[in-house]
């Protein structure tokens, strides 16, 4: 007694099998939808402290800083520089430039001044995609002396761009 | 070295050592180079690789074999002949019967295993001890974090006296305040601790108290976890902002009194 | 009788179809609005004082309801819903089926004009022949693809009304252009394929030319519009430092200031080279699937042999085509980089980075599928065990790099395994996850399939040149240098800072590619009119070699989809990236997992398809009906014997 499974239903086996088995894979590893950011409201009574807040939420959010570019206190091989205690040495990363110039320097022109170690790669923030508007970054800034310095931007602050 | 596990590797080795000798067929190659990368992957690093990345890996290997068994008919037929051979002669039927009992017990035992697994919530990226701001204001004074120092600690050779008062202080406010989470013991294990996810820190540990500063467990008392910052990962915790309830001195009474209770010492300034 | 029973199918699948779309018709007239005035018409010749209560009340709701319509504005619809499957959906499927079908219909022409050539030179007849059976599968397809093609339009007109009109203030200068080429390509491929053996040589090739040169004018103006939707804008060096800028081609409410900028967009020249290089490598996968599929129904020795040589021959075009691809996907990846930061981040390390962990699975499999049909071609050869023993360590490089490159940067771990790490990547497998190991991984992966096929080449086979182990030597040389250097900048990285390390795969790509192109150079004279140790018997291969053909075609296909999704999917929440924001509810990404059911469900759908292309395509060969004659197909169900 031999017993043979026809051609056809082997082929048709075939591609269901194999695309079964990719498909399984596709469920296997880590499933994440992404919404576009909902929008973060700025209002002229905002103190530092809010902004801060805000500014954090831009940050893994429309303004995209932590998606995958810049990381919060880690160390090892970075793609791009590590933001923790930026608010504390802004200050003296280029000669002539105070931390707020530096912070808005980084943020309008990224391409200024680069990190040692590091690519050029980011893109002016204030420009499409990201296009985030002059409040949003100062909340940004605010949220970036928070990390180890003492914000002092407010929506009144001149950035000079 | 190499973080590997040396007498697994070599355990390992040496069974294909003594395959080599005995000249051994096909089959029995690659039955050993699955069960042997499957230890290896399971028991061969000193720092157990993720289960995931080891079915991967388990996965790409058996369908290598596959592939190596059946790129040509002689070899596709090396590797079936001991297996018909075991089936059809009667001089096997012992060894036959062993395998149709030991074949779905080990997938039952596999069922098993992989079910009887712990409990656990799903895994965050959080790190235990996250990065503190430059500067705080605890109760409208501002403390550098970099250079500030428990105020009371150099009693403890100056002035032993006041030392034990405010060690004595210090005991108070943690039993009353503290050892409901942090335990008597300062074990982490206090009555509601078994309730909190993350659980509460213990204070016994080589890798808390001695590797941090003074004012970075200033901080975490004054500012508890609504001071934790916010970027990156997520962050759980129910630490209360002690700052709230407490005076300045309790607070660094009881940090002084936790270092002494465990006997550590707080990482000295710029110490590495 | 089989062919009765086929016809009669077909004739039933008619009547169904037509009863199916009369249906539709009218359940869409049905639920469309109605003037009431008939209605109206008819209770007027009533008379107002017979109207009883109810009837009123009737005739008050409609005229309510007349008023209602009446009063309500035309608005322009931004976006229409599809039940059940969503927008986005409809057209993801539509538009992937589309490309899939025009794929193969350009890629066919591209090496059946080629092998035609190729015999032409060679002065042998059984190339022509095989050019000739590559061809016979387009007809079918060109239906398909143009089908799929109006499909596709509808469904954007319908279901993307606003969006498709923007990209018709964009591109309606283009339109024209490409319904001419159409026509032409239509032109061609008839006369190309109605026309073998009816023309000179000369003037036969001359339209195959014809035809792959409109094929890809007609993809090029396709990809513009593609593209624009990724990369609104041309790449130009405005400010001097050598690095390429964006430049707009759009103004920032949309408006178009520039059309040439919009077409030669930033990305539009890595896509067109991908998409030639993939859709031949696509096109010979499923050009020898169809070959599997024939010897697997071949019933005589003869047949056997010659499906079993088609079937070679589209599985080498398809892997020659596939070794420079992933260099051609690194190219466009890098692009795509410098074009924006932010969506090159997105697809290595954000939302993106898991489908490549999925992507290298597929290519993972290709690489070993593609190695183990030469293996086991390899059998059909007399004399051929001399190189079997190495098999065992190409298999072993092949499974180590798969290995390195589906290593993910960070690994999937319960608590108890991170806290065993002390962190999310484990201490030595984190080296594994990085670029340097997987460009590494890719180039050797690449270097041992071109192995696989020179010791394939040399299986049987003697060398009679006079220098000839001089020149084994020197491709030796090269061969290992190559892998050396590979190796050493792969290794080299992990100690440099990340903006040398990310140079480092340029040297990588150019040792390799040199390798391939040298040792090929010297291989040519070396093997010309070599000894033959025994004849190579065509046909004399398992019947498993065939699944994995079939297994081949169709992991491209997913792999298609994927990167599809991929392709399309980066662009997040952007209609045109940057310009044109998509605020219909499908402007979500889906995950992962979704998408990949998408992605089957369409190579499912494309494979059915395809199936009914293989048919038809393989009645052309059988006996004309005759009636009373015998049942000639009464032992296709049994075709499996074969294995």
């Amino acid at each position: 007694m031999k017993f043979s499974v026809p051609m056809p239903l082997r082929l048709v086996l075939l591609v269901l099998g194999t695309t079964a088995f990719y498909m399984y894979l596709g469920q296997i590893v880590p499933q994440k939808e992404s919404h576009p950011p909902p929008p973060v409201l700025i209002n002229a009574e905002m103190t530092t402290e809010d902004l801060v807040a805000v500014g954090a939420e831009l940050a893994s959010g429309k303004g995209q800083c932590l998606v995958g570019c810049h990381t919060v206190g880690q160390s090892g091989p970075l793609r791009y520089p590590d933001l923790d205690g930026i608010g504390g040495r802004a200050a003296t990363q280029v000669d002539g430039l105070s931390e707020l110039e530096y912070l808005a320097q980084s943020l309008y022109e990224p391409a200024a001044f680069i990190v040692p170690g590091f690519a050029d790669g980011m893109q002016a923030i204030n420009q499409p995609p990201i296009n985030l508007s002059d409040d949003e970054i100062k909340a940004v800034i605010a949220w970036l002396q928070s990390l180890g310095g003492t914000p002092n931007v407010t929506l009144d602050t001149d950035l000079g761009y | 070295m190499l973080g590997l596990n040396l007498p697994v590797v070599i355990v390992l080795a040496a069974i294909g050592g003594v395959l080599a000798w005995r000249r051994a067929n096909t089959l029995t190659w690659l039955l050993y180079t699955w069960v042997a990368l499957w230890a290896f992957f399971k028991y061969g690093f000193a720092v157990p690789i993720p289960q995931s990345v080891a079915t991967i890996y388990l996965g790409i290997t058996g369908l290598a074999l596959v592939c190596f068994a059946s790129s040509s008919r002689e070899r596709l037929s090396e590797t079936v002949q001991p297996i018909v051979r075991l089936i059809l002669e009667p001089r096997y039927r012992l060894a036959l019967a062993g395998l149709l009992v030991a074949l779905p017990a080990l997938a039952a035992y596999n069922v098993y295993a992989d079910l009887n697994v712990p409990l656990e919530a799903p895994g965050f990226g959080r790190e235990v001890h996250p990065p503190p701001p430059t500067e705080m204001t605890v109760h409208d004074e501002t403390v550098d974090m970099a250079t500030a120092e428990n105020p009371y600690l150099h009693y403890k050779h100056d002035d032993p006296e006041l030392y034990g008062e405010h060690l004595e202080n210090g005991r108070r406010v943690y039993y009353e305040n503290c050892f409901w989470c942090h335990g008597d013991g300062m074990g982490g294990d206090g009555m509601f601790a078994h309730g909190l996810n993350p659980v509460p820190s213990n204070f016994n540990d080589v890798g808390t108290l001695p590797i941090l500063q003074s004012s970075f467990v200033h901080w975490r008392i004054a500012k508890g976890a609504p001071g934790l910052p916010g970027a990156g990962t997520p962050w759980d915790s129910m630490m209360p902002a002690w700052e709230k309830f407490l005076t300045t001195e309790e607070m660094w009474d009881v940090n002084l009194f936790i270092y002494d209770f465990n006997g550590y010492e707080p990482r000295a300034l710029g110490q590495h | 009788m089989t062919r009765n029973r086929i016809l009669f199918g077909i004739g039933v699948l008619a009547f169904v179809s037509v009863i199916v779309t009369v249906r539709l018709g009218g359940f869409l007239v049905d639920n469309e609005y109605r003037q009431p005035d008939r209605q109206v018409a008819a209770q007027e010749e009533l008379g107002e004082a017979e109207l009883v209560p109810r009837q009123q009340g009737i005739a008050d709701e409609q005229a309510a309801d007349e008023a209602e319509a009446r009063a309500r504005p035309y608005e322009e619809a931004e976006y229409r819903t599809v039940p059940f499957v969503g927008s986005r959906v409809t057209v993801w499927v539509l538009a992937q089926l589309h490309l899939l079908f025009a794929a193969f219909v350009l890629a066919v022409p591209l090496f059946a004009f080629i092998i035609e050539f190729v015999g032409y030179v060679k002065k042998e007849e059984r190339y022509n022949k095989l050019a000739y059976e590559f061809t016979k599968l387009l007809s079918v397809s060109f239906s398909m693809t143009a089908t799929f093609g109006a499909f596709l339009t509808f469904a954007l007109i319908i279901l993307y009304p606003k969006f498709t009109n923007y990209l018709m203030h964009i591109f309606s200068p283009t339109f024209l252009p490409y319904v001419l080429l159409f026509f032409l390509e239509a032109l061609f491929l008839y006369s190309y394929y109605y026309g073998w053996g009816k023309f000179g040589p000369k003037m036969h090739l001359f339209l195959g030319f014809m035809l792959n040169v409109v094929g890809t004018a007609i993809m090029f103006i396709a990809n513009a519009w593609l593209t624009f939707m990724m990369s609104p804008g041309k790449r130009d060096d405005i400010d001097g430092d050598g690095v390429p800028d964006f430049v707009s081609a759009v103004s920032e409410s949309g408006a178009l200031l520039s059309l040439r900028d919009a077409f030669f967009n930033f990305t539009w020249m890595p896509i067109n080279i991908h998409r030639i290089i993939a859709n031949v490598a696509f096109g010979g996968s499923i050009a020898a699937a169809y070959a599997a599929f024939r010897y697997l129904q071949a019933k005589t020795d003869e047949e056997r042999a010659h499906f079993d040589w088609m079937g070679y021959v589209g599985n080498f075009v398809a892997i020659i085509a596939f070794l420079p691809l992933p260099f051609a996907g690194y190219y466009l990846a890098a692009e795509i980089y410098a074009f924006s930061q932010t969506l090159g981040i997105q697809m290595m390390g954000g939302t993106f980075s898991w489908l490549f962990v999925l992507q290298a699975a597929l290519i993972g499999n290709l690489f070993l599928g593609a190695n183990y049909y030469l293996w086991l071609g390899m059998g059909r050869m007399e004399g051929g065990v001399h190189f079997q023993k190495f098999i065992k360590w190409l298999l072993i490089a092949i499974a180590l790099c798969f290995a390195v490159w589906a290593t993910p940067r960070y690994a999937i771990s319960s608590v108890s395994e991170i806290a065993a790490m002390g962190g999310s990547s484990h201490p030595q497998l984190s080296y594994l996850g990085q670029m340097s190991a997987k460009n590494t991984a890719v180039n050797i992966l690449i270097l041992s399939t071109y192995m696989s096929f020179l010791l394939y080449r040399r299986t049987g086979r003697q060398s009679i040149h006079p220098y000839r182990q001089l020149l084994t030597r020197a491709q030796a040389i090269v061969f290992s240098s190559a892998a050396a250097l590979v190796i050493f900048y792969g290794v080299y990285g992990y100690f440099v800072d990340s903006a040398t390390r990310i140079r480092f795969a340029i040297p990588q790509v150019y040792s390799v590619l040199a390798a391939l192109v040298v040792i090929t150079v010297i291989d040519l004279p070396l093997y010309r009119n070599a000894a033959q140790s025994g004849e190579t018997k065509w046909g004399r291969i398992p019947a498993v070699s065939q699944y994995a053909l079939i297994f081949i075609a169709l992991s491209f296909t997913w792999l298609m989809g994927l990167m599809g999704y991929v392709r399309s999917g980066l662009r997040q929440e952007w209609h045109v990236y940057g310009v044109i924001l998509d605020t219909s509810p499908d402007a979500y990404t889906p995950s992962l997992g979704f998408a990949t059911q998408v992605v089957s469900v369409t190579v499912l759908v494309f494979f059915g398809l395809i199936g009914v292309v293989f048919w038809l395509s393989s009645l052309s060969g059988k006996k004309d009906y005759a009636p009373g004659a015998a049942p000639e197909d009464g032992g296709r169900l049994e075709g499996g014997q074969a294995a």
